[in-house]
Parts: C-alpha cells; sequence; structure tokens
C-alpha cells in the first residue's frame, strides 16, 4: 500500500474516532448541558483499561500495568468503555448532585488534573509517564495482517463500530429519554417541577457519554499501539469541545462535519505535511492557533455551528384530519369578566 | 367567616384541603421573606394568593413547589406530609406550578414542551428504547395525540413545530399553562399566569382556569388583578410581610381594615387614580 493510502486511511480512522468521542461529549453537553472539562481524563482511562486488559500478565514485559488479562478485541473494548462508565458515575456521584455549571466545570477540570497526576506518578498502575506500548493489534491473526494492511481494514472496523454507536445514538436522542435530556439542559429546574428527578438524568448522560468516550480511547490505544500521558493532556478535552461547537452541537450529523473540518483536516493532516524549512513543528502549533480562532470565528457568528441542530417535527400521521387552531380558538370557555365584547381573539395570540 | 373579622389562619375544617401548610418560614441572608405562611387551599376550588409586593407570595410558591426548602413549619399534599421534599417529588405527588417570568424549554418545540410533561415515561429508560420499542412507540404515540388536543385548546396548535423560545410573551404564559395541564396535575400552582398579558388574553387565561376547575383541579393562583380574583376564585388568601393575613372570599376581605391597609386600599386608590 503506498504510503498515500496509509495516510488517507489514518485520516478516516481519525475521523470516526472522533465522531465517537464527539458523540459521547455530546450527549453530556450538547444534549444535557453538562459541561464536562473532564472529557479526556474518560478517554484515556478506557485506552488504558482497553489497551491493559488486552496485553498478557505483566510479568517480563518491562512494564507495569494492571488486569493483563489477554482479553481479545472487541471484548476489551467493551471493558474500556464500562470502565469509563464506571468512573463517570463516581464523578457524578461526588461533583454532579451537589454542583452546576461552572462550579462543576472548575471541579471537573480539576479532576482531570488529579487523574492526569496520579496515571503520571503512580507507575504500579499503567505504567506512569511511559505508559503502555506494544499493545497487541486486534484481528491481526484473524485477517492475517500486516503492519500496512491493519491501517486500512482498522480503519474501516472502527467506521463500522461508529455507524452502530451513531444508530444507537440516534435512538436515544430521538427518545423520550432524549427529550428530557435537552429539557434539563434548557432549564433543569423547570425539568424538576414536571416531575423528573434531575440527577437521575444527568447521572445516565454522563454514563452514555462516557462510554463512547471510553470506546473511542479504547479504539485510539488499538490503532496505536501505544498510550500515555502525551497523549492525553487535559487541554486535549477542548479540541473534542472544539468539534462539537464547530459542527453543531445537538446534531449527530453536525458532530460527523466537525470531526472531519477539526480533527481530520485541521488539526491531523497537517502533521502529514512537510515541515518549513528552518521551522520544525511549527506547522503544529500554527495548527493549534487556527482552532483556537475558529472556535472564536464560529461562536461570534455561527453559534450553532456548521449543522445546526434541528428541531424535531411533528409526525405528519397525527396530523392528518386537523385543522387549523383558528376555529378551536372561538370554542374557548370565555371567563365572563367584561361586557363580552372582544373576548376572543383572532386566531394566534401573539401580543 | 363573619364580614370584617380576621380569620385566624388556622387549618380549614368543613372543605377538604387539598395542599396545606403551618406556619412556613424562610429567611434569605437574616432577611425574612416568609415568616408564617399558614393556610389550606380547598379542593376542586380556585384560590387566590394576594398580598403587596415583598408579601413573600412567590417564595411561599417555590417552597410549596419543592423549589426551596423552608426554614421551618409543613406542608401537605391531600394527607401526604411533604415538607422540603424535592421538586420532582412533589410534582410527582400532582402538584404542578407556572411561573412568574415563563420558563419555557426555549430549545424544545412547542409540542417537545408538553411532551416532557407526562410522569414514568416507558420511553425515558434505556432499557425500553432498545428492547421494548414497541412500549416505547405506542406509549409516544398516545402522549402525542393528547398533546395535540391541549394545544388545539390552547390555541397554539399551529405553533407546535416553533422552538418555545420563538413565542410571544403571551403564548409563553399560555404554553407554560398547558404543558402544567399535560403533566395531569391534581393541584396547579400558577404564579401569577396573567402578568403582563393583554386584556383579551386574560379574558381567555381566565376561562382556561374556569374550565381546569371544572375539570376537578385544585387551583392556587398569585394574582394581582383583583377583576380576574372577583370573577374566577372561590377563596382568597392574603399574605402580608411573609404571613397570612386573612382567609375568605373577596367580597368579606373588602371589608377588612387590616387587609385593605395592607394591600386592598393601595390597589384601589391606584386604580381610581389612573
Amino acid at each position: 500500500m503506498s504510503a498515500f493510502w496509509y495516510y488517507v486511511f489514518t485520516l478516516v480512522f481519525v475521523m470516526f474516532d472522533y465522531f465517537i468521542l464527539a458523540m459521547g461529549l455530546n450527549i453530556q453537553y450538547g444534549e444535557t448541558g453538562i459541561l464536562n472539562f473532564a472529557y479526556i481524563g474518560f478517554v484515556a482511562l478506557g485506552a488504558y483499561v482497553t489497551g491493559a486488559s488486552s496485553m498478557p500478565s505483566s510479568a517480563g514485559t518491562g512494564q507495569q500495568y494492571i488486569m493483563g488479562w489477554s482479553v481479545p478485541f472487541p471484548f476489551n473494548l467493551v471493558l474500556g468503555g464500562a470502565a469509563a462508565s464506571l468512573l463517570a458515575v463516581f464523578v457524578a456521584v461526588v461533583a454532579l448532585r451537589r454542583l452546576r455549571t461552572d462550579y462543576l466545570a472548575v471541579v471537573l477540570i480539576s479532576f482531570s488534573l488529579v487523574f492526569y497526576d496520579i496515571t503520571n506518578n503512580y507507575v504500579p498502575l499503567f505504567n506512569g509517564a511511559d505508559g503502555l506500548y506494544n499493545v497487541p493489534e486486534p484481528l491481526a491473526g484473524l485477517f492475517k495482517l500486516t503492519t500496512n494492511s491493519f491501517v486500512p481494514v482498522f480503519a474501516i472496523v472502527t467506521g463500522l463500530i461508529a455507524l452502530i454507536m451513531w444508530w444507537a445514538m440516534s435512538r436515544i436522542t430521538n427518545s423520550p429519554l432524549g427529550r428530557t435530556f435537552r429539557a434539563i439542559r434548557d432549564d433543569d429546574g423547570v425539568a424538576a417541577a414536571l416531575g423528573k428527578g434531575v440527577f437521575r438524568y444527568q447521572l445516565t448522560s454522563m454514563l452514555i457519554g462516557a462510554f463512547y468516550a471510553g470506546v473511542g480511547g479504547g479504539l485510539l490505544v488499538q490503532f496505536g499501539g501505544s498510550f500515555n500521558t502525551t497523549s492525553w493532556l487535559p487541554a486535549e478535552t477542548f479540541v473534542v469541545f472544539a468539534v462539537i461547537i464547530v459542527g453543531g452541537v445537538g446534531n449527530n450529523i453536525g458532530l460527523l462535519v466537525g470531526s472531519l473540518l477539526v480533527e481530520t483536516l485541521l488539526i491531523h493532516l497537517p502533521a502529514f505535511l512537510p515541515d518549513i524549512p528552518g521551522h520544525p513543528g511549527l506547522i503544529q502549533y500554527i495548527d493549534t492557533m487556527v482552532v483556537g480562532v475558529l472556535l472564536w470565528v464560529m461562536l461570534w457568528f455561527r453559534p450553532q455551528g456548521v449543522v445546526p441542530e434541528r428541531t424535531r417535527k411533528t409526525p405528519l400521521s397525527l396530523l392528518q384530519g386537523l385543522k387549523s387552531d383558528r376555529v378551536v380558538n372561538s370554542e374557548v370557555p370565555a371567563m365572563s369578566m367584561s361586557d363580552g365584547a372582544g373576548v376572543i381573539e383572532e386566531g394566534g395570540v401573539r401580543d | 367567616m363573619t364580614s370584617g373579622q380576621i380569620e385566624a389562619p388556622t387549618k380549614g375544617d368543613a372543605e377538604e384541603a387539598a395542599l396545606s401548610c403551618q406556619e412556613l418560614k424562610k429567611s434569605f441572608l437574616g432577611v425574612a421573606a416568609v415568616t408564617g405562611a399558614t393556610f389550606d387551599v380547598p379542593k376542586g376550588m380556585i384560590t387566590a394568593l394576594i398580598g403587596p409586593n415583598g408579601a413573600g407570595k412567590t417564595t411561599v410558591v417555590n417552597i410549596l413547589s419543592g423549589m426551596m426548602k423552608s426554614d421551618s413549619g409543613s406542608m401537605q399534599i391531600g394527607t401526604v406530609d411533604v415538607t422540603n421534599w424535592e421538586s420532582h417529588k412533589i410534582a410527582r405527588m400532582g402538584l404542578m406550578r407556572t411561573f412568574q417570568l415563563s420558563r419555557e424549554l426555549g430549545g424544545l418545540t412547542v409540542l417537545e414542551n408538553l411532551l416532557v410533561a407526562p410522569k414514568h415515561q416507558a420511553g425515558e429508560s434505556l432499557f425500553n428504547i432498545f428492547l421494548r420499542p414497541g412500549l416505547t412507540k405506542r406509549e409516544e404515540l398516545e402522549n402525542t395525540q393528547r398533546a395535540i388536543e391541549i394545544l388545539r385548546t390552547y390555541g397554539l396548535f399551529d405553533l407546535r413545530d416553533n422552538r418555545a423560545s420563538e413565542l410571544s410573551g403571551g403564548q409563553k404564559k399560555l404554553l407554560e399553562i398547558a404543558r402544567a395541564v399535560m403533566a395531569q396535575p391534581k393541584v396547579l400552582l400558577l404564579d401569577e399566569p396573567m402578568a403582563g398579558v393583554n386584556p383579551a388574553l386574560i379574558e381567555r387565561i381566565g376561562g382556561y382556569i374556569l374550565d381546569l376547575k371544572n375539570q376537578g383541579v385544585t387551583v392556587l393562583m398569585v394574582e394581582h388583578n383583583l377583576n380576574v380574583v372577583e370573577k374566577i376564585c372561590d377563596h382568597v388568601i392574603v399574605l402580608a410581610e411573609g404571613r397570612t393575613l386573612a382567609t375568605g372570599r373577596l367580597s368579606e376581605l373588602r371589608a377588612n381594615p387590616e387587609v385593605v391597609q395592607a394591600y386592598l386600599g393601595e390597589v384601589i386608590n391606584a386604580s381610581t387614580t389612573r
């Protein structure tokens, strides 16, 4: 396979993987309004658990890590997602029960910093700053893959996983559960006044989002074969935020577009470009600035994103035979308090 | 109650109370907002909660709906003590409320605002979404049909697919009431449903409230428009300086010097000087 196709499939993988990550953050932030600034921590835990559970026992590998159960793909990925969800329960119980909005955001940032320091310094957990490496390539034995042919195959597998997860996410966001999430996002006080146990729904949303984060992280470690603390600096959370803000908060298709524009074309594609002579690494720095500027521009001029959240229309099948309510208005029982003249407004009630 | 006499704010006897509270107190950073609210809201009636600005009416409504915790005192829905319950649990007991400043769910459509309201929807559980899709769909269909009926009654049907944030002030007031009705309340707390609303719409909202009463809903409404109170309310509670000053029919309260001094007098004077 030529280098060109190698790059193309790497980008395809990145696009689908960040699509999964964006869906996870979107259900938390875009649908439920939880400003999860610790998102990358859940991605990292998913990556570590996926990697460590798929690796053989750490004895003799020169690395130190927990698990080492040789769990085959994709079960290790499910474990990664589940571990991230478990962490979400802990975080939700500690932080979400009492805190809202900006206070919650600050606590979550500090949580991700604490988690980062622990993984970086406590070596027996996930090999400290060196992180996990030599993580077995999934499906390599099954399809007799070489290092080269692994890239396109795994990019396609990731695409299929993304497709399944997109289907599942659409089921959720289009269900009454998704609607209740959005009600909490718009006004949690009103949602509570309508009988919705806000914490329970926020916890559910955190759980779902963290599962997506964990699976997305797991795919990263399976694709790259290694994962350490340089892969998930806490500021990486904001790249995922950029993906969903540029693409369109609250719209699953927008997330794919955001993932393509921000993560694939702006962040990963330039990494394949040749360096500017005399300025090694400059392109990548410019890159980060471009993402920052793009975020400003979008928030100023198109805060709804490239593909805005759609309004969910009434199913046409329910409207058959129903006329406009202009007729119905005249049947409204009016309170008889004046002389009765001009009691009924014609048509709408815009005042 | 004899006309002109102040009825002691004690628990009601003859009529069954849908909602009652005793000696509710609440202060904010040492400033007392509610200093002893005690009243019964008779079942199946429309009760007005009136009083001068700063009397603590909205604070009382916030406490009754669970959005604020009282410092002391107790409250019951029917016979169940719900003192300082969380608001979603109070809502599940059948007490719904609207807000003084409309709080529509702006990102949702008008129809969706109503569809959020029904309690315990099957489609709010992950298990049902994936494993019992038929049940979820059937319930959603029934709820949508009922929501459409309510929207038609409230004259909001044509706006069903608009985002709620796009509605006018009056339409938002209607939407809030419609949303509360969708939740099939036993007791409905309306916080100034007529505030900032044109006269024709006041007539209509009054009609809707009477209609709800006919359907057996108990209504407690904070209202400043005495004309409305006179026309539709069966019972009036006067709050002043955070405590219950008097209860009774408005005609009786008009003859009560304390009530006149605290509230009615000012209003009547204000309206005659207009």
